[in-house]
């Protein structure tokens, strides 16, 4: 029980530990060269937080109901659009914001991309805090593993934090151009592990075709091993991924190395270093 | 903005939450697998025990055992004694050693042991989930302190941190506190080897921050204290040379009128570096503020009489402590600015107002007023309010203001501009501190 539960904790508060991390080194790293609207201020993230709570909380009290709905598919179709939307918000916050102020209509792109980090972490909350409400209430719920599965529980949480937290102060004492390149790689890879998370849900609830398993790494790495949910953790990992996955996972990294942001991080003239 | 506390505090409890918890893990698991071996152990000595069971006694098919473990004897296809709960066939294959099996709706560890001297085959079985719920519980509870200790420990260090950071602080207060005006170094009697270097580069600024700006003073006082002479010179001149042509003349009248102004500038210029900090803490005094106020009305009134102003003070006598002389020039540049900037036949009211802790000098006329845009510049060095009114100009130099909030400042006083009780114009209000 205790193992169980540091794993599955972990497994999904690292998974919104990165994210936020990431998402609030952008903040950090574009506080000066976008709008000052309210939200790029660090607190947006605690708002994001309390209401994903507040939505993590209504999604598992109503699961029984959504699983119910679409052919008792409900709940797999609910994840796969959180996922998804989550997926098109990193798009558009790459696509659209501005990288710096020279851009046009600073003030209204900046609006967009604070809504988009909103979002994404609200969605993220909703998504892994749901989840572990579900596991922490069914399970503690019986008198004897009450304090295994709280003690796994605190330190699966513990871990996931504090590397997220490593990770955001890692990340902000880079010099300014390399935490925007490495917080933007490790945002493509969170949103090509959406996308693929998207394309699962969907296949289990038999509404994307099943396609052949594009590669079996289960005996290398098994997705059980702590490197295994780790892994899954930072990039998705997963052993055996079926080709639509793999397809999907890769046009969100395409996506993203394509969009104006990514271009901003590598020329050296574009820098942000001057900009900071 | 990052803070250097926040940094600290928040990487090094996650940092110790990593490492202490991935290292409760590892003695979890680690752990776990020793009370495995431990209850291996005890199996094989139960095995042992049992295997020198009386066997004769019909009672031994149903020994009583605790709902944990099981036992079976067998010689051959004959049970000879079980434990109550042990099934009917055997509990495992006739094979010596450890393995897992299934019955009574639970998964049970199994030990065979063949006991050659009195050919029997002794099988011991022992519930896991009870054996590993047993060893879990042993193990967390070792867990559990590590768990309840990090709030305290993120305390302590956030009160360690909060104490290293503090000649950090006192340092940005020191430097927060130090007037404008303060040019004196920063002592460094509580310093940190790391922050001397930052105090020393601090004081060699301030100091010769300092010498430029005596310098600068120096100059200035110099200049206007040499220019006097030639300037009286400058006026006996002008004033023989009245005599000897028409006083009335354009360019003779312009010419006096600059000289007049200049003479202003120099007084002016003198007047602001005259109220040093040094001079005033000497000569500082309780003063009558009505008293003095009402002697330069008296001086000043022919001023105000030539535009045909209607002037008024009113309140009480108040003390205040202030230096005489830099009081007065407060005073005359707020009533000869009054004066100027004032419409012929307009209205300036002086007021002295006690407001409990302070005492509110008030001035306020009914002229043209100060636009909201230039409210915060006339207090500038040479800064002056565009007007229409050519009379105004003269001989005004920008820097009247800028000598109020000077002597203002060095009274710990705070001056004001607001607009006034008229239809229009401005209020100039001073506030001293009440003596006590």
């Amino acid at each position: 029980m205790f193992l169980n539960a540091v794993v599955l904790v972990l497994r999904e508060i690292l998974e919104a530990a990165l994210l936020i991390s990431v998402l609030l080194v952008f903040t950090h790293l574009f506080q000066k060269s976008w709008d000052r609207s309210f939200v790029l201020r660090t607190s947006w993230v605690a708002y994001s937080i309390v209401v994903g709570c507040l939505g993590a909380a209504a999604y598992s009290h109503y699961t029984p109901q959504i699983s119910e709905m679409f052919d008792y598919v409900g709940q797999e179709i609910f994840n796969a659009s959180v996922h998804l939307i989550s997926f098109i918000l990193i798009l558009v916050l790459v696509f659209f914001v501005p990288s710096n102020r020279l851009a046009q209509r600073v003030s209204r792109r900046s609006q967009v991309a604070a809504l988009c980090m909103i979002g994404i972490v609200m969605f993220a909350i909703i998504r892994e805090g749901s989840e572990i409400m579900q596991y922490v209430g069914g399970i503690a719920s019986q008198a004897e593993n009450f304090t295994p599965v709280m003690l796994g529980g605190f330190i699966g949480a513990g871990i996931g934090v504090s590397t997220g937290v490593l990770l955001f102060y890692g990340l902000i004492n880079l010099s300014v151009s390399w935490s925007f390149r490495v917080s933007l790689i490790l945002l493509c890879l969170i949103a090509g592990n959406m996308g693929s998370q998207a394309v699962l849900l969907l296949t289990q609830a038999d509404w994307l075709p099943y396609t052949p398993i594009a590669w079996n790494t289960s005996a290398v790495l098994p997705e059980n091993s702590i490197v295994g949910h780790l892994l899954y953790a930072l990039i998705g990992y997963e052993a055996t991924p079926s080709v639509l996955q793999v397809s999907i996972y890769l046009l969100g990294i395409i996506l993203i190395i394509v969009s104006p942001l990514f271009g901003k991080a590598w020329p050296q003239q574009h820098s942000l270093a001057g900009e900071n | 903005m990052r803070s250097i506390r926040l940094f600290l505090i928040a990487s090094i409890v996650a940092t110790l939450i990593l490492f202490n918890f991935v290292a409760a893990l590892q003695g979890y698991q680690s752990s776990m697998n020793e009370a495995d071996i431990l209850f291996d152990n005890q199996m094989l000595d139960l095995a042992r025990l049992v295997s020198n069971l009386d066997v004769s006694n019909a009672s031994s098919k149903d020994l009583r055992l605790g709902n944990d473990l099981a036992f079976q004897i067998w010689s051959g296809e004959q049970l000879l004694a079980a434990s109550n709960n042990a099934p009917e066939q055997a509990l495992q294959n006739f094979n010596p050693g450890f393995e897992y099996t299934n019955f009574d709706g639970y998964r049970w560890r199994t030990f065979t042991r063949f006991e050659a001297p009195l050919n029997r085959w002794v099988i011991v079985a022992e519930r896991t989930d009870l054996r590993f719920v047993l060893a879990e519980n042993v193990v967390l509870q070792s867990i559990l302190p590590l768990l309840l200790g990090i709030p305290l420990v993120g305390l302590l260090i956030w009160v360690i941190v909060s104490h290293g950071l503090r000649p950090l602080q006192q340092l940005s207060s020191d430097l927060k506190n130090k007037g404008a005006s303060d040019l004196s170094p920063i002592l460094s009697a509580d310093s940190r080897i790391e922050l001397d270097q930052v105090i020393e580069s601090i004081n060699g600024f301030i100091q010769r921050l300092s010498t430029v700006m005596e310098r600068e003073k120096r100059f200035s006082a110099d200049a206007a204290h040499e220019l006097r002479t030639p300037m009286s010179a400058l006026k006996v001149q002008l004033h023989n040379l009245s005599k000897e042509i028409d006083a009335n003349d354009e360019s003779f009248l312009q010419l006096q009128q600059g000289v007049d102004r200049m003479q202003h500038l120099i007084e002016q210029l003198l007047s602001l570096y005259r109220a040093t900090p040094e001079q005033f803490a000497n000569n500082c005094k309780t003063l009558d503020l009505y008293k003095i106020t009402q002697d330069q009305l008296a001086d000043l009134y022919p001023n105000f009489e030539k535009k045909r102003q209607n002037i008024e003070l009113i309140g009480d006598s108040s003390d205040i402590e202030a230096d005489q002389f830099a009081l007065e020039t407060l005073l005359s540049n707020l009533l000869v600015n009054a004066n100027r900037y004032t419409p012929e036949g307009g209205e300036i009211v002086v007021g002295i107002h006690d407001l409990g802790d302070e005492i509110c000098l008030s001035v306020e006329d009914n002229g043209p007023g100060i636009p909201d845009s230039e409210k915060t510049r006339v207090f500038d060095r040479f800064y002056r309010v565009d007007s229409k009114d050519d009379s105004s100009r003269s001989p005004g130099c920008g820097l009247g203001l800028t000598i109020v909030s000077h002597i203002a400042e060095l009274h710990h006083a705070r001056v004001e501009l607001k607009d006034s009780s008229f239809a229009s114009g401005s209020a100039f209000c001073v506030y001293f501190k009440k003596k006590r």
